[in-house]
């Protein structure tokens, strides 16, 4: 069923080690978003952890859907989509691999985020940061579902690439509460007992986007 | 527009909706503690109820369109988006109204008007897809999705944002009067316009239906008269 | 309590917004009849080798790509 699942991967990674295009765009823009909310709020003060926390899933939020965008438009302007969709390969599959490829960017961008975070607002490495990480995991799989399957239409529309956070922004909106509250949570020195009902809904998010793209997919990904 | 149905539906839609007034500006009591500005609730909540409907129509006309394919299926998601989106709006600025005297302020991040808020910028990205592009097939069929996805996001949105009021609780007035209609006039007030806003939904939908089928057939027309031209230029 | 103004505000832009809409179809509607009558008096105009347009049936697309 999975047929196919490991070239895409492959290739898609291939690309990136040979050009590094995606992940310098996703790091360089989300620490902008960082220095921006850094400079905005002021690095220290009582709700710290809170704009740590509310900073980490804007650069998130910005980064993903724009990295979304590039790999598929890349991938519309290469051919290569009409090639793949020639392909015996199934839509899902197809899918399944965009979703990890996206994952993987997204973790790397979300890694140059925390390091950056941590020296800017003083946090401690250590207990609190590898807490953050379930949390952390649990947004990215949403983000990256959402992001995969909605960013199909770029290319297609008029300011599409603009289009595609407009659409993102209130479906994640629920994954973003559940994110920023318990990452905040965490990075005061909370444990996770304390997060469990926000990581129970962040679960319950990206088990309903990965199913939804999954099926979804063969839907929304063709050329005009 | 001229056809019986659409008659028929206009008239109800006049009909109840001057029922509807005349109960809410004449027939009912004033309530007592919030006085006479709670009579925008007989409107405000049938339309959010409308708005709610609307949702509903745009994801089940989405996903009948992505199974059956044929056209119509999308003409009447489009059309309930659009009514959607009119009377999530009504619901907001309604709200808001309600709250200023009631409240103090216009606008507070109560659960209730996050979510209506959330919605509504669902909603409106769903219509902003839907201005910036064509009227193609695919185009339809990405729309489809993104109804199918924002109404199973819903109870993820209300759950969440229930959750995230309650850890931070507004420190304002506590919204009274909304279950608690004492007096059975209030409860027949609310269920005439509950009714009157279904029949006026209606309505809507199919005046605003009948258009995007037109649209559809011009676009089927404008197809036909290219193969033509294109057949003349070969002969 | 009185309250007046604000309850005549709330009432007057929800049939304002509903009326505007209205209009606003009825107006889309009017124009797209109207250019519908062109079209298909264009098509009668050189019509005779192919079928008239009103017997084009629904185009169906498939479920999949």
């Amino acid at each position: 069923m999975l047929e196919g699942f490991g070239p895409i991967l492959r290739k898609d990674l291939r690309l990136e080690v040979r050009t590094g295009e995606s992940t310098v765009v996703l790091v360089s823009i989300s620490v902008l978003i960082l220095v921006v909310m850094v400079l905005a709020f002021g690095p220290a003060g009582a709700r710290r952890a809170e704009v740590a926390a509310g900073a980490l899933w804007t650069a998130l939020i910005f980064a993903g859907t724009m990295g979304a965008t590039r790999a598929l438009l890349s991938e519309r302007e290469s051919g290569c989509l009409r090639g793949l969709l020639l392909s015996p390969v199934e839509p899902a599959t197809i899918y399944a691999a965009k979703l990890s490829v996206a994952m993987i960017f997204m973790a790397q961008a979300g890694i140059a985020v925390l390091v950056v975070l941590v020296l800017f607002f003083n946090l401690d490495f250590g207990g609190a940061l590898l807490r953050l990480l379930p949390v952390f995991l649990l947004g990215i799989v949403g983000l990256a579902a959402l992001c995969t399957l909605l960013a199909t239409v770029s290319g297609r529309v008029r300011a599409g690439a603009m289009l595609l956070p407009v659409m993102v922004v209130p479906l994640f909106a629920p994954a973003l509460i559940a994110g920023s509250k318990a990452s905040a949570a965490v990075l005061a020195g909370q444990p996770l007992g304390a997060v469990i009902t926000w990581l129970k809904l962040l679960g319950a998010f990206d088990v309903l986007f990965v199913t939804a793209g999954y099926l979804l997919f063969e839907h929304v990904i063709f050329e005009d | 527009m001229k056809n019986p149905i659409s008659i028929g539906l206009a008239a109800a839609t006049c009909l109840s909706m001057v029922a509807a007034l005349f109960m809410v500006f004449v027939y009912v009591p004033t309530e007592a503690e919030q006085g006479i500005v709670q009579r925008i609730f007989y409107f405000h909540l049938p339309c959010a109820w409308v708005a709610f409907l609307g949702f509903g129509i745009v994801a089940l006309a989405g996903g009948l369109y992505l199974w059956l394919g044929h056209k119509v299926w999308d003409d009447l998601s489009y059309a309930a988006a659009e009514l959607g989106m009119l009377f999530c709006t009504l619901v907001l600025v309604t709200g808001s109204i309600w709250a200023k005297p009631i409240w103090g302020v216009w606008w507070t991040w109560d659960s209730r008007l996050t979510t209506t808020f959330i919605l509504w910028l669902l909603y409106g990205s769903y219509l902003l897809l839907r201005a910036f592009a064509d009227d193609t097939d695919g185009i339809a069929r990405f729309a489809a999705v993104l109804g199918i996805v924002g109404v199973l996001d819903i109870p993820i949105i209300i759950i969440s944002v229930r959750l995230w009021r309650t850890i931070h609780p507004a420190v304002l007035l506590t919204r009274q009067g909304e279950h608690g209609l004492q007096d059975l006039r209030m409860v027949a007030t609310l269920l005439v316009s509950l009714a009157a806003f279904t029949i006026m939904f209606v309505w809507l939908l199919w005046m605003r239906v009948a258009t995007l089928r037109l649209r559809t057939r011009i676009v089927r027309l404008r197809r036909t008269l290219a193969l033509r031209e294109l057949a003349e230029a070969h002969r | 309590m009185d309250h007046l103004g604000y309850l005549f505000a709330a009432y007057s832009i929800i049939f304002l917004l509903i009326g505007l809409y209205v209009i606003f179809i009825g107006t889309r509607q009017a124009r797209l009849e109207r250019e519908v009558r062109r079209l298909e008096s264009e098509l009668r105009k050189n019509e005779p080798p192919l079928a008239p347009a009103d017997n084009v049936e629904e185009i169906k697309t498939p479920g999949g790509v």
